[in-house]
């Protein structure tokens, strides 16, 4: 399971290509695969941060440190592109971001779309929406989901706003 | 009142009063109490040994030049000494203090290593120390004259239950630099208790980092004494310390002289029931105008029964410096390792990911990428 | 406003530098000279106290005699002759005063001149009753417009009034003299009196065990809010005299005090010695916040007299989730040995120290707190603004130790020193201890001159050198004025403007 964070998190220290590696190593190790050597490694890697526009630099330094807003959050889309993970929760991954930013996001995201990957997007906006589009939306009050249906919910969602909802789960 | 206590068996084999915890500058290192056994003549160290341990060095891929002292006497065999400048005997320092008076006590003839012109090469000095209950002196010189640069590797290894008692001085002339590593990683139930002085002209540089790995009982006085305008000093130090080891660094860098930078940055790791002591003073002279001094030590404990201990001073007498210092202390930080554990990384080897992030900025400092390697290796080793 | 009011003060000065230096003539009762077994007992008798207390005030003497004058601290003085102080001085005609008509009017006199507290000097003065709002309010903030603050006065040895008692009776609040304590609530102080600093805690605390003189006692009552500030005032007038004062502070489960401390002393070329104790006992819940403003004399240009203050403060927080705050501000005495500081022994409690120390002339000031975390998830904050000047050597001093039980012990240190001037020294030596991982202590410090384009830039807007480094300064203490009671706030101010005085240009 994969969780992209809302505001992720700085280590001073760990550069973002080792932390990766680590990551992605200690995965294969408990899948009983054979872990990337080096070389591996990186080229896979450069590959998928080719796709995000993530530039080698940013690679090289520590995770989360010093990014821009943006950048932190297609680093962990990358994060997300290199460990492959079956189930994928996205919070709130849009806040913050600019058009060009949110684009460069959703392309990862819906590159990572596959049948045997279920994802979770959590946005409080359809714009994110028009770029994933989703299977199904759920809408969420006080912990207890209120609303299930198709894509065209969060249209309506976005027309008439959430007081209705939410004065039903009141 | 001053009541005379008898000298301990250990105090009278060495031949003099040891400090205990009410003297201020050992208050966390009870000198009477950790060195208490009744040392025996030094003998001279066991050539197989000394071998064996040679080739375990983490240096040992080094190919440039050697000095191999064993048990405090310069070894020519093992040495390589082409295109170094050798000398016997050292000069005496104007320090006092009772690590130098035992390293007098104990008499040892000394070494004097002088450098002239770029050195590119670094020359790596491994200090052997073998023997059981022996206490052993070893003295060096580094004379880096006027506009030369140099670069030394100091390791200290060893066998048995020893005390080893280096003290090293250096006088970087006018315009010269050196640059010095520092591995400190003798035999496991050995005590360590060097002393560091070291000089600097005008406009010189001293690059310094030492990493604190070994022994049981490490103490590691440094003085650096600044005597000429314009010159940089950097003191870095990592500790990793487990079991029951303690080390304590006494450092008191001296601005005597006028626009002078000093930094200082220890970052300890202290696993198990490890005790870690940072003292470290920044001294600015009246005429030391324009002084700019930072002193940072950081301490990362790993176990609920490690220790830290800190006295990071400044005692300052001019008024136009800029000076500080910082000092922290805790344990991981949860957030990084939640971050780390919620990609998939298992707990050892975040924690161990993390303590090589909170190393890596005090190994920045040296500058020979081989040798910043060689010290991540041992790092990653160790904390594996 | 309150910069411009530290400048307008810088302005007035004239040459008396130490405007609280005069002396006050009035006969004084004193004890012979010297020290030994009769002194504390003629002390003893002077107050009629029960033999208990003369029974601990001897084992104190005698732990004293086998002690050792403490060396550790930055500060140089000549040895103290222990023989040639007087140990106890009390106004003559001093017969336990009701209200305030019945003092000594050369008394209220100098409390007049003395300026400070100005409220204090309001309502001893009879400008004001208890109750009435004060015009000063109006400048201060209108949440201390009650203008209830009750004082208790200490003059030498012997406190002499302590006002608005009945008030504070009304809430069961004991706000008396050391004395009186003894006398009426014997079981209190029995029971509390050295339980935070022993009779042999270091040499200066068993001196003042022996012979303390008198200082406050205060007791709040469970989930009693003592309705108005408590405060206290020293002098030290008769030549040659030492002032031992004792203050005792309870604050019961919930209950909550806040205490202003104010001294002075007249001019004179001898030293003088001040070595009091004062102890604070927070339980459940409680929370007590002691704030002084200490200018006693700090002796001329060239060192002459001046005050040894060697002071032994020390608060507990016994009860968990319980409270201490110190605040203080130094500028006065020779010399000052001071660590005020808190054990934090109940879980969740909080210690906090805010603190300027400005040192002027030849002033040598030793200063700092402990914090020692015992209890689990404690917490503790410090906060030190050092200002040196002319030849003087500013030292702060700190330990903040987390023991092994202190499980989630938190420390925030932030120490800053100021130099004027390349004739003083500024120094910092703090001590960090941490037994348990789960502690996390930070410690900062800086030591930096006032800028250059701080300087230019306020003399550029038509500032005097002067006022512009009382300005800079107060800006430098912000952090630390923030926390003093609106009735020391302005004082302070004040203060930093006339103990800076001369230390440029």
């Amino acid at each position: 399971m994969f969780l992209a964070f809302q505001y992720p998190i700085e280590i001073p220290g760990v550069a973002t290509m080792q932390f990766l590696k680590v990551a992605a190593n200690a995965q294969r190790k408990a899948r009983g695969e054979k872990e990337y050597t080096v070389p591996e490694f990186m080229k896979h890697v450069r590959a998928k941060a080719e796709a995000l526009n993530i530039n080698q630099d940013m690679l090289k330094r520590a995770v989360n440190v010093g990014f821009s807003g943006g950048e932190k959050k297609r680093a962990e889309i990358l994060q997300m592109a290199v460990l492959e993970p079956s189930l994928c929760v996205l919070d709130e991954t849009d806040s913050g971001l600019d058009i060009d930013a949110m684009r460069v996001v959703a392309d990862g995201v819906n590159a990572l779309r596959s049948p045997d990957r279920a994802m979770i997007v959590i946005t409080h906006y359809q714009r994110l929406l028009d770029y994933i589009v989703p299977d199904k939306v759920h809408v969420l009050s006080d912990g207890k989901i209120v609303k299930s249906g198709p894509k065209e919910l969060a249209l309506e969602l976005e027309e008439k706003g959430y007081a209705n909802f939410v004065g039903q789960a009141a | 009142m001053n009541v005379m206590t008898t000298m301990t068996p250990a105090e009278q084999a060495l031949g003099l009063t040891l400090p205990n915890r009410r003297e201020e500058e050992w208050k966390w290192t009870d000198l009477r109490r950790f060195v208490e056994r009744p040392y025996g003549a030094v003998v001279p160290a066991d050539r197989k040994a000394v071998e064996r341990l040679l080739a375990q060095s983490p240096f040992a891929g080094l190919k440039g030049p050697r000095l191999v002292i064993a048990n405090g006497v310069v070894d020519e065999k093992l040495s390589r000494l082409a295109g170094v400048k050798l000398a016997k005997g050292a000069a005496a320092v104007a320090h006092e203090d009772v690590l130098l008076s035992l390293n007098n006590k104990l008499g040892v003839a000394g070494a004097t290593l002088t450098f002239e012109g770029a050195v590119d090469q670094p020359v790596v000095i491994v200090f052997v120390t073998t023997g059981e209950n022996s206490a052993v002196a070893s003295r060096l010189h580094l004379d880096v004259a006027e506009g030369a640069s140099a670069s030394v590797i100091e390791v200290h290894l060893g066998e048995g239950a020893y005390l080893h008692n280096p003290v090293v001085s250096a006088s970087i002339g006018k315009g010269a630099r050196l640059d010095r590593v520092k591995v400190e990683q003798e035999a496991s139930s050995a005590q360590h208790l060097s002393h560091l002085i070291a000089t600097l002209g005008a406009n010189a540089i001293l690059n310094d980092f030492t990493l604190t790995a070994g022994a049981a009982l490490s103490r590691q006085n440094v003085n650096v004494d600044f005597t000429g305008k314009g010159s940089n000093l950097r003191v870095n130090g990592s500790y990793l310390l487990t079991d029951s080891q303690h080390a304590d660094t006494r450092l008191i860098v001296d601005h005597k002289v006028p626009h002078c930078t000093s930094r200082e940055l220890f970052k300890c790791v202290m696993a198990e029931k490890a005790r870690g002591v940072f003292q470290g003073k920044v001294i600015v002279r009246p005429d030391a105008q324009k002084t700019d001094g930072k002193q940072s030590s950081h301490a990362l404990l790993l176990s609920e029964t490690a220790e830290f201990d800190a006295k990071p001073e400044l005692e300052i007498y001019a008024d136009d410096v800029i000076c500080g210092h910082g000092t922290t202390c805790g344990d991981l930080d949860h957030d990084h390792l939640f971050y780390l554990r919620s990609r998939g990384i298992p707990e050892a080897e975040a924690r161990s990911l993390l303590v090589q992030a909170f190393l890596a900025e005090a190994i920045e400092a040296v500058e020979n990428e081989q040798v910043r390697e060689v010290l991540t290796e041992m790092i990653v080793e160790r904390l594996v | 406003m309150a910069d411009e009011d530290t400048i307008e003060l810088v302005r007035e000065i004239d040459v008396d530098k130490y405007k609280y230096g005069f002396e006050t003539d009035i006969e004084s009762d004193f004890a012979p000279k010297g020290l030994n077994e009769d002194t504390v007992r003629f002390i003893s008798a002077k107050k009629g106290e029960p033999s208990w207390m003369l029974e601990w005030r001897l084992e104190a003497y005698r732990r004293w005699l086998n002690m050792e004058e403490p060396k550790w601290a930055k500060v140089h003085y000549p040895p103290i002759d222990f023989q040639a102080i007087y140990y106890y001085a009390a106004p003559k005609s001093q017969a336990a005063p009701k209200s305030l008509d019945e003092i000594d009017p050369k008394l209220l006199e100098t409390y007049a001149k003395l300026g400070i507290p100005l409220k204090e000097q309001e309502i001893l003065a009879g400008v004001r009753k208890q109750g009435e709002p004060s015009r000063l309010d109006d400048a201060i903030g209108s949440e201390y417009a009650s203008g209830k603050v009750a004082v208790d006065a200490v003059f030498d040895s012997v406190s002499v009034v302590t006002t608005f008692k009945d008030e504070l009776a009304k809430h069961g609040v004991i706000f008396c003299s050391m004395s009186e304590a003894v006398r009426e609530h014997p079981e209190l102080v029995k029971q509390y009196l050295g339980s935070v600093v022993p009779q042999g805690d270091n040499y200066y605390a068993a001196l003042n065990s022996a012979v303390f003189s008198d200082g406050s006692f205060v007791y709040v009552p469970p989930g009693v809010r003592c309705p108005m500030e408590l405060s206290t005032y020293f002098r030290m007038n008769a030549k040659n005299t030492g002032q031992f004062e004792r203050t005792l502070i309870i604050a019961d489960k919930g209950a909550y005090v806040s205490y202003l401390e104010g001294c002075t002393a007249p001019t004179r070329d001898e030293s003088q010695l001040h070595a009091a104790v004062v102890e604070l006992i927070s339980h459940e819940n409680a929370e007590i916040k002691y704030s002084t403003v200490q200018n006693w004399y700090p002796g001329d240009k060239e060192g002459k007299g001046g005050v040894y203050n060697f002071v032994t403060k020390r608060g507990d927080c016994r009860g968990h989730h319980s409270k201490i705050s110190w605040t203080q501000v130094e500028t006065g005495s020779a010399i000052t040995w001071k660590y005020p500081s808190v054990l934090l022994r109940g879980d969740h409690s909080r210690g906090e120290f805010y603190s300027i120390a400005i040192s002027n002339g030849r002033q040598q000031v030793d200063s700092g707190t402990k914090m020692i975390h015992l209890g689990k998830n404690t917490s503790s904050r410090i906060v030190s603004k050092g200002i040196a000047a002319g030849r003087s050597d500013n030292t702060y001093r700190g330990l903040v130790s987390a023991h092994r039980k202190a499980l989630n012990a938190r420390n925030f240190t932030q120490c800053d020193s100021l130099l004027i001037g390349d004739k003083c020294g500024a120094h910092t030596v703090p001590y960090i201890e941490s037994k348990t991982s789960t502690a996390q202590f930070e410690h900062e410090a800086t030591t930096s001159k006032i800028s250059d384009d701080q300087m230019f830039y306020c003399r550029s807007r038509g500032l005097s050198q002067e006022e512009a480094v009382a300005l800079i300064v107060n800006g430098f203490v912000r952090d630390v004025l923030q926390q003093l009671p609106m009735e020391f706030m302005a004082e302070t101010q004040k203060l930093i403007g006339i103990s800076l005085e001369g230390s440029v240009g």
